[in-house]
């Protein structure tokens, strides 16, 4: 015989018996008859399908041998190795970063009072009590007697804290008479309270306009109203500050936006009625004006300006006598010119309630000691009884201005809020940029600016008057306000001694600056 | 200042901080259980009817099955109880399983279903050409749908996802 026949029949023989045993093993798998029967089944001529059918197994087969990955992961994978070296490498940083030389100034200028805040405070450092043009006591009910007592009684009724959020048994008889009153005051339906005046603003906006909502903001709001519009995750736009015009564009856009669109949102412009970095007043008529024409709604902060705009204290509602139930949400603060502490938001019946449960600093935050909410519908009592002295007010704060706009002084500085007869009690003093140019190099840094100011500050301090820089945190702010030295005018300080304080302020501002980078 | 920084936390916070309660179910083992057991139930729910012939009942479960996994995976967006203060607003069952990571062991299995119950209902439909193509369409819907190139994109800005402005 042919040995490559004989090896073909060995091999034949070889391989009959291997597929019969495999054969064998795959029929004892259970269901295996089904899996072959489906193959033997399904060709049935037709290569097309078959084709189709393979390339979906191995897409099944691919899809499930993938590895998982997160899209858009911007991590960066490193090796073992690098990741030992930056363990060694790595030295703690300190807990407190080391002070810059700016925050050190800030620090060591900080006027440290002794004893009660008061309109002739004591002052560390200095013999004899300073004038207070630094504190937000524009109706001097700071010292009045009668809110004193009231708080005093108070506090021997109901003790100190609240000791609970409003819904979970923090709140007081008290605090539902101040919420009536405010809503009195004001002219709406009702009011609710916020224990601290700062997150009244940043609770409002979040409990009203969430993402997705659209929100048109000044461009120059303060610090709080900036959180609320950050919590809310909404979507933003911003208009310059009080320009209707810029505001009208800005809402015409959206509107052409929306031709298309048709998405039903919220919408708000929220500005402030006195503006805490400018002080200059919004022109509400023109907003509602502008409001009831896009179909918004308008979110008021007047903290800065209750109990002082207006002729009975109500704010700018009252000052341009337009009804208070135009404006959908008026917030407020109760630690400005009223002297307690806390915020509010007024508005009507539903407004009002779902920020019962809705109104962040509302549910997880204590409401505000019976004493404070007293003195609060206190001082309301009292302004209502003197609206005499809100002229008063406006007086200190014209004659004031009117020394500080001679003409001496008119290269040096600008006034903001410069209008001469605005009712507005604060003002901020800027360093006018022409004197900025004429003395220096052109890059005279932020801080620079701020060590002027701060020489004028310490110069009115020697001279007896107690005035302060603005402050922000400037890493957080959105448009940062430029340096200013901010006054605020008050009616504990009689009429001379106004005239002089701001007599002082003038001398100073001349002799500093005089002095400056000569 | 640090308003680029923000930007992307804002994008990417809260979305994690809690587990999502609106696509979280997807992964328990019950849940591939109850797919299986809800395709069992088609298959029998249309066989039960008389006039239907066992490759029309068939096909009728492949399409049923794909046309409802569609607009559950695919269509409605969102999550029906306010959570996450809208982060999810735009986003499909699909997009929001296992926080948006890809051939998770849940994508894969929700990606092999309709595959197999393809096949199986071209088996018994004697692989029929028109049946084929009856079968195949939705089938290709589903799984062009679940590619991870798809992921957050909206064609023909069908069911577009709301932008930040500014």
């Amino acid at each position: 015989m042919d040995p490559s026949v004989h090896l073909d029949d060995e091999h034949a023989v070889f391989i009959n018996s291997t597929v019969n045993s495999v054969y064998e093993l795959i029929n004892a798998i259970p269901g295996s008859h089904l899996v072959l029967s489906y193959v033997k089944n399904a060709y049935q001529d037709d290569p097309f399908r078959i084709i189709l059918e393979l390339f979906l197994v191995f897409f099944a087969l691919k899809y499930m041998l993938s590895k998982k990955y997160k899209p858009q992961d911007n991590a960066v994978k490193l090796t073992e190795k690098e990741i030992d070296d930056l363990v060694e490498e790595w030295k703690p940083e300190p807990l407190v970063p080391p002070l810059s030389s700016f925050d050190k100034l800030n620090l060591e200028k900080a006027p440290l009072i002794i004893g009660a805040q008061s309109v002739k405070p004591k002052v560390a450092g200095h013999a004899k009590p300073l004038m207070n043009l630094a504190s937000t006591n524009y109706l001097e009910l700071q010292a009045s007697e009668r809110i004193r007592q009231k708080a005093i009684d108070t506090l021997k009724v109901y003790g100190v804290g609240s000791c609970g959020p409003p819904g979970f048994y923090g709140t007081i008889d008290v605090h539902m008479d101040l919420e009536r009153d405010i809503a009195q005051f004001l002219g709406t339906e009702e009011a609710i309270i916020y224990a601290q005046g700062f997150s009244t603003i940043s609770s409002v906006i979040p409990a009203f306009s969430k993402r997705g909502d659209l929100l048109v903001v000044d461009d120059g709001v303060s610090f709080s109203v900036q959180k609320g519009v950050q919590i809310s995750r909404s979507n933003v736009r911003y208009f310059k500050h009080n320009d209707m015009q810029d505001l009208e564009r800005v809402l015409d856009d959206i509107r052409v936006d929306d031709m298309h669109k048709r998405k039903l949102t919220r919408r708000f412009i929220v500005t402030e009625g006195l503006s805490a970095n400018f002080g200059d007043i919004a022109p509400l008529a023109k907003l509602i004006e502008l409001k009831r024409k896009f179909k918004y709604r308008l979110i008021l902060d007047e903290s800065q300006s209750i109990g002082v705009l207006g002729a009975r204290g109500a704010g700018l509602t009252d000052l341009f006598n337009i009804d208070a139930k135009e404006v959908d949400m008026i917030v407020g603060s109760m630690s400005n010119a009223l002297c307690a502490s806390g915020g509010f938001c007024a508005g009507n019946t539903q407004i009002v309630d779902h920020q019962r449960l809705s109104g962040s600093a509302y549910c997880f935050s204590a409401s505000i000691p019976a004493m404070l909410a007293v003195s609060a519908s206190e001082a309301l009592k009292y302004i209502q009884e003197k609206p005499q002295i809100l002229c008063d007010l406006a007086d200190r704060s014209r004659s004031f201005r009117q020394v500080l706009s001679h003409k001496s002084l008119e290269n040096l500085i600008e006034l903001s809020g410069s209008d001469v007869y605005s009712p507005s009690p604060f003002f901020h003093i800027r360093v006018n940029p022409a004197f900025l140019r004429s003395r220096g190099r052109d890059d005279i840094s932020r801080e620079d600016e701020e060590r002027l100011l701060q020489d004028v500050v310490d110069e009115c301090s020697a001279q007896g008057v107690l005035i302060t820089r603005a402050k922000y945190v400037y890493d957080q702010e959105r448009k940062c306000p430029r340096p200013s030295i901010k006054i605020y005018v008050t009616i504990g300080l009689t009429k001379k001694e106004n005239d002089k304080a701001a007599g002082v302020v003038k001398s100073a501002i001349v002799k500093v600056f005089g002095k400056w980078k000569k | 200042m640090s308003s680029i920084r923000e930007q992307k936390a804002h994008q990417t916070l809260d979305q994690s901080s809690m587990p999502n309660f609106n696509s979280s179910w997807v992964n328990y083992k019950g849940a591939w259980f109850t797919t299986l057991f809800i395709i069992v139930l088609l298959k029998t729910l249309f066989s039960v009817i008389p006039f239907i012939s066992s490759e029309a009942s068939w096909t009728l479960t492949n399409l049923t099955f794909n046309v409802g996994q569609y607009i559950m995976f695919h269509w409605v967006q969102g999550i029906p109880f306010e959570n996450h203060q809208g982060a999810y607003d735009g986003l499909t069952l699909w997009e929001q399983i296992d926080g948006g990571v890809q051939f998770t062991a849940t994508r894969k299995f929700f990606t092999a279903v309709p595959i197999a119950l393809f096949l199986l209902s071209t088996h018994y439909t004697h692989y029929n050409l028109v049946l084929l193509v009856i079968n195949f369409a939705p089938l290709l819907w589903v799984l062009v749908a679940k590619l991870p190139v798809m992921h957050r994109v909206r064609v023909f800005g069908i069911n577009k996802i709301d932008h930040v402005v500014d």
